[in-house]
């Protein structure tokens, strides 16, 4: 036996030689360790980032001492993560660095209570980066977000920072120490508010500030032409983030583009955060009389000839969206005072408009020549008739949908369409949905709490980790597989086997989260701990034992007590709400969560889209996600080099062959703990990596692997003969069967005739850290039977939680996050599907025979179709 | 005269008075909070509260020097004591010197609330037995 495996070898040498990279072992196993340490760096990361979440969530007392020690701790293993990676990775990511010093500049001028630095006083929207949030405000932000990241069309316009409004304050001293006095004074402010108005509109403009406004005013009518107009509205440091401030600002509309015009619209903005009814607001969310700095934003104006608002959720139902029209400017929507037409939309990949109602629209309001607005009596020709065509309505509604998915809560959004047909976005902010608690409308403390609800049955008690605490309650839908997330109903208890950060698209929908297998510090988690989402993870069998569409309560309580209870009890839940909400108002403690924004999101969600990408990073959150999905590709990419350039790696490891009980010729190499004994042949049962021994174990399963080839028909053989040079030519190994491995590792490439598999895992004590990545590709036959196949292959994988990707006869899957047993549990099952689609596609003549295939193997049944 | 406990609330940052005194408010409380020992101190002249909660490490007058102050003042006040610097020696310091409790930051503010509950009530049981 030795000695013909020998002579295969030797005969297989000359044709892998000078293929391939020079990658030895040892590089691999250099590049194995970085792998390794990318993985516990980015774990104590999400570590404090889970501390931090759970300190920063109002339960506990802390200081800014205990914010900064955390995020020292986590800036140093971030630190730690991207020198691992940059050196795993070749340094082919430089924008991480550069991403990460932002975000540290960011959040140490947080921690510091520094302002950002007074040098910008005048963006322009393209200028506005995802870091400038602070500086510009929140209108001007996401209007400015809606233009740049999702390229959607917004008027010409640019933003007075808060730096400019500090300079403007400091310039303008009587201003500036009245301010001084109303923070320090503990007397009724109210008969002070006149005069501080007074002062911004008497104030005059410091030299810079008018240079820099001269300048942007100036490039405004080269851009829109000498007599555009300007919308001058305020975008406060808060205002429509967590707080809408809606209606308590100031917004000048139709200004001429003049530096005089545009001062004085400006001041008007400005001093509308001294009005008493402004100042009443600022104070209920805790701002100190005088603290809240405004940045302004100057927008062309449209000469609208339709304008509206759009909610993406309607009714509490997020499936609908709402759009409401009028003829002319949007005041007469937004205000409310004209009866305008409402279109009421179905989301979806083709939008549809389930009914219109066209209002009378008598009154409509439309700019001035001279500069102001004015509302008029709609002529007669148009009252009555409907303002959208129904391409219009969809239109908006693609806009919307966009957007929504964007921010990832339903949003409120201002457009305006021109005579030309035009789309232009005006303003997106959150969308608060019924039965959601505004800021501020929290029961008063003291108020006779209803009884809570005793005795009622409990389905589930006490199983699971509590990731965020809360009351929640909602009708339970079980999630089997990912694609199952489009019909998740709004308000729902999402109970899923495993936890996942695609979930993310819904979590702003849902009531809670619970699931049978999970970690707190996994990226899902973060998620629900961001979004104050009430969760439980690793609770064993929720999915079985809650019954789907049944109405439950949840209470994942803070000394991690876990009960599901029937039904829905109002008691419990406002008990739960009385509490929670006052917290959240607090200024001094949104002041110190604010630092989250910048660590906790994550954006990176599918590493499948053209969005996983480093430049997209904007987040430490992100960060991770990236280094990590980028490792495990990594790993992969040089394992296969690895297996490419077999004889350099040779040199150093020998290679043993594998005896299995099914005719299958494997190559090992050991890279360190993956097999005990000596020796050129190795017995299954010296296999110590458990990712082989679970993909052998499924391999080798009774009845899976049927003998002989299926005989190929006509055409499928025709295919056959062309495809093999195809496959050949994309990198197929040259019939070896190469398993690289260690004690925690199995990189796998398997060619089955015409198939290729590429199987490859990380399996480790550390549940975050495992992976297992499977690729297949190809096939003899037509290439619809081909399809068929991989849709069998998908059918089955996304039943174990894979997330897949196919694309003709190639389909990726992976899937992350998963205990070390649970992950050779499913690679068993790899096994078993490697094996028994081996030559498949042949066979398979209908889709319903794709289903029912997959039904049988799911069921253990591994009969192959004759 | 109300018949609420009284809590005084002690700490140079801003945000942990804000969240002491909502979350003791909402037990139903009645919550006062200073930034500093010096006013704390002048505030309590004449006017006992049934429990201080101070930090321990404060520019000027610091939490040991208030632990004493309202001892010889008011030897039935509840005396609390957190602070960022966990420090075995102060810790021992302080338990000397009779403070009822003592808690590292970040302190969970439902161990916060047990233990008043704790002190006010082990108190009724002395003044009963008294």
């Amino acid at each position: 036996m030795p000695n013909r495996f020998q002579a295969w070898w030797q005969a297989l040498l000359p044709r892998l030689s000078g293929r391939g990279n020079p990658e030895g072992p040892s590089d691999l196993k250099t590049m194995l360790s970085h792998f390794q340490a990318v993985l516990d760096c980015n774990n104590q990361a999400l570590e404090v980032m889970t501390d931090m979440g759970e300190k920063l969530g109002g339960d506990y007392l802390f200081d800014v001492n205990y914010t900064q020690r955390a995020y020292d701790a986590l800036s140093g293993h971030i630190g730690g993560s991207l020198r691992h990676f940059a050196l795993l990775t070749g340094g082919r990511y430089p924008q991480l660095g550069e991403v990460q010093a932002r975000l540290d500049v960011l959040v140490r001028r947080m921690l510091t209570s520094a302002g950002p630095p007074a040098d910008r006083l005048v963006l322009f929207y393209d200028e506005i980066t995802w870091d400038l949030a602070e500086e510009v405000g929140g209108k001007n932000y996401h209007l400015a977000e809606l233009r740049n990241s999702l390229k959607l069309p917004t008027p010409a316009a640019f933003a007075l920072t808060t730096a400019a409004f500090d300079l403007f304050v400091r310039h303008n001293n009587r201003l500036a120490a009245r301010l001084q006095d109303l923070g320090s004074t503990a007397a009724d402010i109210d008969p002070l508010l006149p005069e501080l108005q007074e002062l911004v509109r008497q104030g005059s403009f410091p030299e810079p500030l008018a240079v820099a406004l001269e300048d942007a005013v100036g490039r405004m009518r080269s851009l829109q032409g000498q007599e555009c107009r300007l919308a001058v509205r305020s975008s406060a440091e808060e205002e429509d983030g967590d707080f809408s401030f809606a209606g308590q600002f100031g917004t000048v509309l139709n200004v001429p583009c003049t530096l005089e015009a545009v001062q004085q619209a400006y001041k008007e903005v400005v001093a509308s955060l001294f009005g008493s009814g402004s100042i009443a607001y600022q104070r209920h969310l805790g701002y100190d009389p005088g603290k809240l700095r405004m940045a302004v934003g100057c927008v062309a104006m449209i000469e609208a000839r339709v304008s509206g608002v759009t909610f993406t959720a309607s009714d509490g139902n997020r499936e609908i969206m709402l759009v409401s029209a009028a003829w002319g400017l949007g005041k007469a929507v937004v205000d409310g005072f004209t009866d305008a037409d409402l279109y009421r939309v179905r989301k979806g990949e083709a939008p549809e408009i389930i009914d219109t109602r066209v209002g009378r629209k008598e009154q409509m309001v439309v700019n001035l020549p001279g500069g102001g607005i004015e509302t008029v009596d709609t002529p007669a020709g148009l009252r009555g008739k409907a303002c959208l065509t129904e391409g219009e309505v969809l239109e908006l509604a693609r806009q919307a949908m966009l957007i929504e998915e964007h921010f990832r809560t339903p949003q409120d959004i201002e457009w305006a369409i021109d005579a030309k047909g035009r789309f232009f976005l005006l303003q997106s902010r959150s969308l608060r949905l019924e039965g959601e608690p505004a800021a501020g409308e929290g029961e008063a403390a003291g108020q006779a709490a209803p009884p809570v609800e005793t005795g009622q049955p409990v389905l589930l008690r006490n199983q699971g980790l509590v990731v965020q605490k809360g009351t929640a309650a909602g009708p339970v839908f079980i999630l089997r597989h990912a694609d199952e997330l489009d019909q998740v109903p709004q308000g729902a208890v999402l109970v899923a086997r495993n936890d996942s950060p695609h979930f993310v698209r819904v979590i702003p929908f849902l009531a809670a989260i619970i699931t049978d297998v999970g970690v707190p510090t996994s990226h899902m988690a973060s998620i629900c701990r961001e979004l104050g989402l009430p969760t439980v993870v690793n609770a064993g069998n929720a999915t079985a034992l809650l019954p789907p569409g049944q109405e439950v309560t949840l209470r994942a309580g803070e000394e991690g007590e876990v009960a599901v209870h029937q039904g829905i009890l109002p008691g419990l839940l406002r008990q739960y709400r009385q509490a929670g909400i006052k917290m959240r108002e607090l200024y001094e403690l949104r002041r110190q969560k604010y630092i989250m924004r910048y660590i906790a999101p994550l954006h990176l969600v599918n590493p499948l889209e053209e969005e996983f990408a480093a430049d997209k990073c904007r987040t430490i959150h992100d960060l991770i996600r990236f280094m990590h999905e980028k490792s495990v590709q990594e790993l992969v990419a040089k394992a296969s080099g690895a297996g490419r350039g077999l004889t350099s790696l040779l040199r150093k490891s020998p290679l043993r062959r594998l005896q299995l009980p099914i005719p299958v010729q494997l190559l090992l190499i050991d890279i360190g703990g993956g097999v005990s004994g000596k020796g050129e042949t190795v017995e299954v049962d010296q296999v110590l990596s458990p990712p082989l021994r679970g993909v052998l174990r499924g391999m080798t399963a009774p009845g899976v692997w049927h003998g002989g080839g299926m005989a190929l028909r006509g055409k499928d053989l025709l295919a056959g003969i062309t495809r093999a040079a195809e496959l050949a030519e994309a990198g197929g190994e040259a019939g070896s069967n190469l398993a690289i491995i260690s004690g925690e590792y199995l990189h796998l490439s398997l060619r089955f005739g015409y198939h290729f598999n590429v199987l490859d895992s990380y399996c480790s004590g550390t549940p975050r850290n495992n992976h297992i990545y499977f690729r297949f590709v190809g096939g003899a036959a037509a290439i619809t039977s081909r399809s068929r196949r991989i849709q069998l292959m998908a059918d089955v994988l996304a039943e174990s939680g894979f997330i897949l990707k196919t694309k003709g006869d190639l389909l990726i899957a992976r899937l992350s996050n998963l205990s070390c047993p649970r992950a050779e549990e499913i690679l068993e099952q790899v096994g078993r599907l490697i094996a028994f689609t081996r030559q498949l596609d042949a066979v398979l003549d209908s889709d319903e025979m794709v289903a029912r295939v997959a039904r049988d193997f799911l069921a253990g049944r591994y009969t192959i179709p004759s | 005269m109300s018949n609420k406990h009284k809590v005084m609330i002690i700490d140079d940052e801003k945000i942990v008075g804000d969240m002491a005194k909502l979350s003791l408010e909402q037990e139903g409380y009645e919550v006062e909070a200073f930034l500093n020992g010096e006013t704390a101190l002048a505030r309590l002249q004449g006017s006992p509260f049934d429990v201080v909660v101070t930090d321990f490490k404060m520019k000027g007058i610091d939490g040991l020097e208030v632990l004493r102050t309202v001892k010889k003042l008011y030897p039935k006040t509840v005396v609390i004591m957190i602070t960022a610097f966990a420090n075995l020696d102060v810790a021992i310091e302080a338990l000397r010197d009779d403070v009822h409790d003592f808690f590292p930051k970040p302190v969970k503010i439902k161990e916060l609330k047990a233990s008043i509950q704790r002190a006010l009530e082990k108190r009724k049981d002395e003044n009963v037995n008294a």
